[in-house]
């Protein structure tokens, strides 16, 4: 039996290798793009979605012959890392992109990674795109880093004025994994709600991220009786969870996050308990978003099966970094002439409606342009959807 | 307070069952299975696809999920621990194969079923109010009469059926179990089973209330880990003490050192080893090496 | 063993500087650097797991001692600006000291007590370093500088890493230079009076505590070497990583230095060696597979498991004799 299985296994092995060493031939050029992230384990969706979209934007490239840069004309090719949420790992997946000749990454997602990522990617010249808030990576003296969203720091202030000036919030409570991102995440949003003149009424109840019941968790927090509850970084597995036991609690104020979320996610988890949660987004909802965002769903729905929209917001660093090395072919093989261009950069954003542009900013939040510029969408849950509350910028 | 005790009670009966199965199977064949928490993940899964994709009856997912992880259960047994028990010089070489099935279970899952959180529709809709002392929903309550219905289950078949006593008989001492005429083989395969299956109808039953996804099976597992610690390794009792304890610090912890949040979990970590390096053998533990 | 020792040091010395550095600059895969390094790092830690397993208590909690050991080098390095050189013998002295005050009473537990024990021990490791304020809580300890220059009456042993070139390869040196090390310290131990008293403890302690061996002693001494390797490792990470935060070692590292000493046998000195090679080198390899990578690397653990219950040197090929039970 064991001769067999290893039989089967070993015949599975080399067909799935067959299948990769497969890939169609083409007459362009390739341009490697790297993605590190997690793709495994316990945070598995934030990589996964990210990743997808990257791939998703790739095949569609390709498949409508190729993206022009300069006079030449490339095939995107994603070469994905699976970090395992592992800042050690992380650094061996940045090393493994300078191998490839590659200058330009997405990720990695957590604050740990991103961190300990940025020695080799100095070393090497590569411009890297995390999903991490940590000021200290895109201030100077770092400079290869690039937030590739809106930081909580940013979205929190707009999201707690617009709760108090049009719902009348004055109670804020907030709770939060005990793990560094949404730990950083919660003393950020605090700052942010007590310069604005709410009054915190709980802001140190926090959980593990494996918890199954957060009806203990949550008790001491509805107690305090807060207008609008704050899930500081909370993710997407948790957040339903979250959302129902506060509910059950008897808890009828105002719920929102910082983060991206899925609305099936939602509906599954906390069915109708989920109406009225506030999360930040991308452009797809209806209002906003353009035919080419429609297409992007279509497309990845059509490759993946399900479409997960957490990818709004992930949709649009791999658009940065084409758009950015167009306006500059010399960046291809040259990070610093990415750089220079970052500064004055400045394109159509596709996946908007409206007049909004592709441009780094930063200024204000880091002293240099290192932030893409997406629009600060806030979305609120309603019957498994997500509609648009408002939309926002950040300098 | 009642409130507190009422929390505490819902996640022991929970906690407990996850550990029962882990325990069931240490008690049998001094494994212990790093993969527990991912069969659960995997039981949670099967009632899913069942219900909210096939859309059968919730009952139905829950048997499934059982007789789905039973088998596989039994499989892992025979063609994987039995022959590396057989052949290796230390036990303790087993974690690492229970960690590769961890793995493994952990691949299969995320290419099956995805990598989103997944859920089930609400069983019974409501929430029981008593005078604001005591809020539950009923969605809730009935999973934890079904739980400790489940606990009570397995109590009575391991005491009075023939396989629950052989059972016994060979978690006490191996050797005389054999000599006496137990099927040692046949009962390691069929505790393992069952030792799986609970952990799968537990995914089926916390489905309902706190959904599934890939992430959970390591940490349930350490938890599980924790419990059987707490009351005793390899003692069906102990497992079942060791999960309501650990449900009642958790739920008073959270509200006594609420203020100071960031080290409730802490407290509870460092008493747990304050209160193992007194008591080494957990509550009821035999002391063995 | 028939090999002498100090010409297996030699051995051992000549492939991972000579060799392995050879083979790299031939097939210009220079991102394997750090993948050695990290595997060199990861098997001093894994080194002192395989001695607590020496005195037969199944560690789960180094990931505990390298947590500490990188907090403690990144805080002399960044507060005190001390030399990363000096806070590297530190580092595992600090862990050594705090293994001692904790393996006092948790040492008296055996088989799984103890192995559940050391596993919430990483756990307790994390959140203290979320909630002290010298470890700056969830934000992390960022911008370490690079290792600086150590020197001695004006002659420099070691170079600022800073101005190096590549001071890629010089971890990658730095690394193997103390795995090498470690090894031999190790090798030297278990083939000393303490080793064979180690073995009396692992086949009986009551038995060889009736002899009047000093259990207890013993018992923290071998936990308080394995934490300084630890400690060290972690040390030597954060360095390299240039920023710690509370998740940079976590309970899955610490299952998986303990799945290092199994792969590679529990009987055998290089065992967690290899197995730090196979199986964290296996995961980086398999990285052109995508979404397979963790499927076909499980399934490749279990048949090696099935193939080999007692790891991968006790291959008849290598296993010269050292047959124990």
């Amino acid at each position: 039996m064991n001769k067999r299985l290893f039989l089967k296994t070993a015949i599975a092995g080399i067909l799935s290798v067959g299948l990769f060493s497969g890939v169609a031939l083409a007459a362009n050029e390739t341009l490697k793009i790297g993605f590190v992230g997690v793709t495994s384990g316990p945070a598995a969706a934030w990589g996964i979605s990210n990743q997808r979209s990257m791939e998703t934007r790739a095949a569609w490239i390709n498949e409508t012959g190729g993206y022009k840069i300069g006079d030449k004309t490339y095939d995107i090719e994603i070469v994905a890392f699976d970090d395992q949420k592992d800042p050690k790992r992380a650094i061996a997946g940045m090393e493994k992109m300078a191998q490839e000749g590659i200058h330009y990454v997405v990720g990695p997602n957590v604050d740990d990674g991103a961190a300990a990522v940025r020695p080799v990617a100095e070393q090497n010249g590569i411009m890297y795109f995390p999903y991490a808030f940590p000021k200290s990576l895109y201030e100077a003296p770092a400079s290869n880093a690039v937030l590739g969203m809106v930081a909580n720091y940013q979205s929190g202030p707009a999201i707690y004025k617009y709760m108090k000036d049009e719902k009348g919030v004055k109670k804020v409570a907030f709770v939060a994994a005990n793990e560094s991102d949404p730990l950083s995440q919660r003393t950020g949003g605090v700052a942010a709600a007590k310069a604005l003149g709410l009054e915190v009424v709980s802001d140190s109840v926090t959980y593990q991220v494996d918890t199954t019941d957060f009806t203990p968790v949550l008790l001491p927090v509805v107690r305090s009786k807060p207008d609008l509850l704050v899930l500081s970084g909370v993710s997407p597995a948790n957040a339903p969870q979250l959302i129902r036991s506060a509910r059950e609690l008897g808890y009828t104020g105002l719920i929102s996050t910082e983060t991206a979320q899925d609305a099936l996610v939602l509906k599954e988890g906390a069915g109708d308990l989920a109406n009225g949660f506030i999360s930040v987004g991308g452009a797809s909802t209806p209002e906003i978003a353009t035919d080419m965002m429609r297409e992007f769903v279509e497309r990845y729905t059509k490759m993946f099966g399900e479409y997960n929209d957490e990818s709004n917001t992930k949709v649009y660093a791999l658009e940065y970094i084409l758009e950015t090395l167009k306006a500059d072919p010399a960046g291809i093989t040259d990070a610093a002439a990415f750089k220079k261009i970052m500064d004055t950069f400045e394109a159509p954003n596709p996946y908007m409606k409206g007049d909004a542009v592709l441009k780094y900013v930063g200024m204000s939040s880091f002293g240099q342009k290192r932030q893409v510029a997406v629009p600060l969408v806030v979305n609120v849950y309603k019957d498994g959807a997500f509609e648009t509350l408002f939309v926002a910028e950040v300098d | 307070m009642e409130q507190v005790l009422a929390n505490g009670l819902y996640l022991g009966a929970q906690y407990a069952l996850i550990a029962l199965g882990l325990t069931l199977i240490f008690s049998l064949m001094n494994v212990l299975n790093f993969a527990h928490g991912q069969m659960y993940v995997f039981g949670g899964f099967v009632t899913y696809t069942v219900v909210a994709q096939l859309g059968l009856p919730f009952i139905v997912g829950l048997i499934l999920s059982g007789i789905v992880l039973g088998v596989m259960g039994a499989l892992i047994e025979k063609y994987l621990f039995r022959p590396v028990i057989a052949r290796s010089t230390r036990e303790e070489s087993t974690m690492l194969l229970a960690a590769g099935i961890a793995f493994f279970l952990d691949a299969v899952i995320l290419l099956l079923f995805g990598e989103k959180q997944r859920g089930i529709p609400k069983i019974i809709d409501g929430v029981l109010n008593w005078d604001y002392r005591i809020i539950m929903p009923y969605d809730r309550i009935l999973i934890g009469v079904l739980a400790i219905a489940a606990i009570c289950i397995f109590i009575m078949y391991m005491q009075y059926s023939k396989t629950g006593r052989a059972m016994r008989a060979l978690a006490q001492d191996r050797v005389a179990a054999e000599l006496m005429g137990v099927d040692v083989k046949y009962y390691s395969m069929i505790g393992f089973a069952l030792g799986a299956m609970l952990a799968g109808i537990v995914g089926g039953l916390l489905v309902s209330i706190t959904g599934i996804n890939l992430g959970m099976g390591g940490p349930a597992s350490i938890k599980a880990f924790m419990m059987i610690m707490i009351g005793g390794a390899g003692i069906i009792s102990g497992a079942i003490a060791g999960g309501f304890i650990l449900g009642m610090m958790e739920s008073v912890g959270l509200l006594v050192f609420a203020a100071y949040g960031d080290i409730t979990y802490l407290m509870i970590f460092v008493s747990l080893i304050i209160f193992l390096a007194i008591r080494p053998h957990g509550l009821m533990g035999k002391p063995w090496g | 063993m028939n090999i002498k020792k100090p010409l297996l040091v030699i051995v051992l010395l000549l492939v991972v500087l000579v060799l392995v550095p050879w083979l790299i600059h031939v097939s210009g895969r220079w991102d394997f650097y750090y993948t050695l390094t990290s595997v060199a790092l990861l098997s001093i830690a894994s080194a002192g797991v395989w001695l607590t397993f020496y005195i037969g208590r199944i560690n789960i909690g180094q990931g505990a001692y390298t947590l500490i050991g990188g907090y403690a080098s990144a805080i002399l390095v960044t507060k005190l600006g001390m030399n990363f050189w000096l806070t590297l013998p530190l580092a595992g002295l600090i862990c050594a000291l705090i293994s001692i005050v904790i393996g006092l009473p948790i040492l008296r537990l055996r088989g799984v007590y103890f192995a559940m024990v050391t596993l919430v021990l990483t756990e307790v490791a994390r959140l203290t370093a979320l909630a002290l304020p010298i470890t700056n809580g969830a934000k992390g300890i960022v911008n370490i500088p690079m290792p600086t220059e150590l020197s001695f009456f004006g002659i420099t042993i070691i170079p600022d890493f800073g101005t190096l070139e590549n001071p890629k390869l010089a971890f990658y040196i730095a690394s193997v230079i103390m795995m090498v090390l470690c090894y031999a310290a190790l090798y030297r131990i278990v083939n000393s009076r303490l080793g064979h008293l180690c073995r009396s403890l692992q086949q009986n302690e009551e038995l060889s505590a009736s002899i009047g061996v000093n259990t207890a002693y013993l018992r923290v001494l071998a936990y308080s070497i394995s934490s300084f390797m630890g400690g060290i490792a972690g040390a030597s990470f954060v360095s390299i990583s240039q920023s710690v935060y509370p998740s940079s070692f976590q309970v899955v590292d610490s299952v998986n230095f303990m799945l290092n000493c199994f792969l590679g046998g529990l009987g055998f000195v290089l065992g967690p060696m290899l197995g730090t090679l196979v199986l964290y080198f296996g995961w980086d390899l398999l990285f052109t597979l995508g979404k397979y990578q963790l499927l076909i690397y499980s399934s490749m653990l279990i048949l090696l498991m099935v193939w080999l219950p007692n790891g991968l040197l006790s291959l008849k090929l290598f296993n010269r004799g050292a047959k124990k039970k």
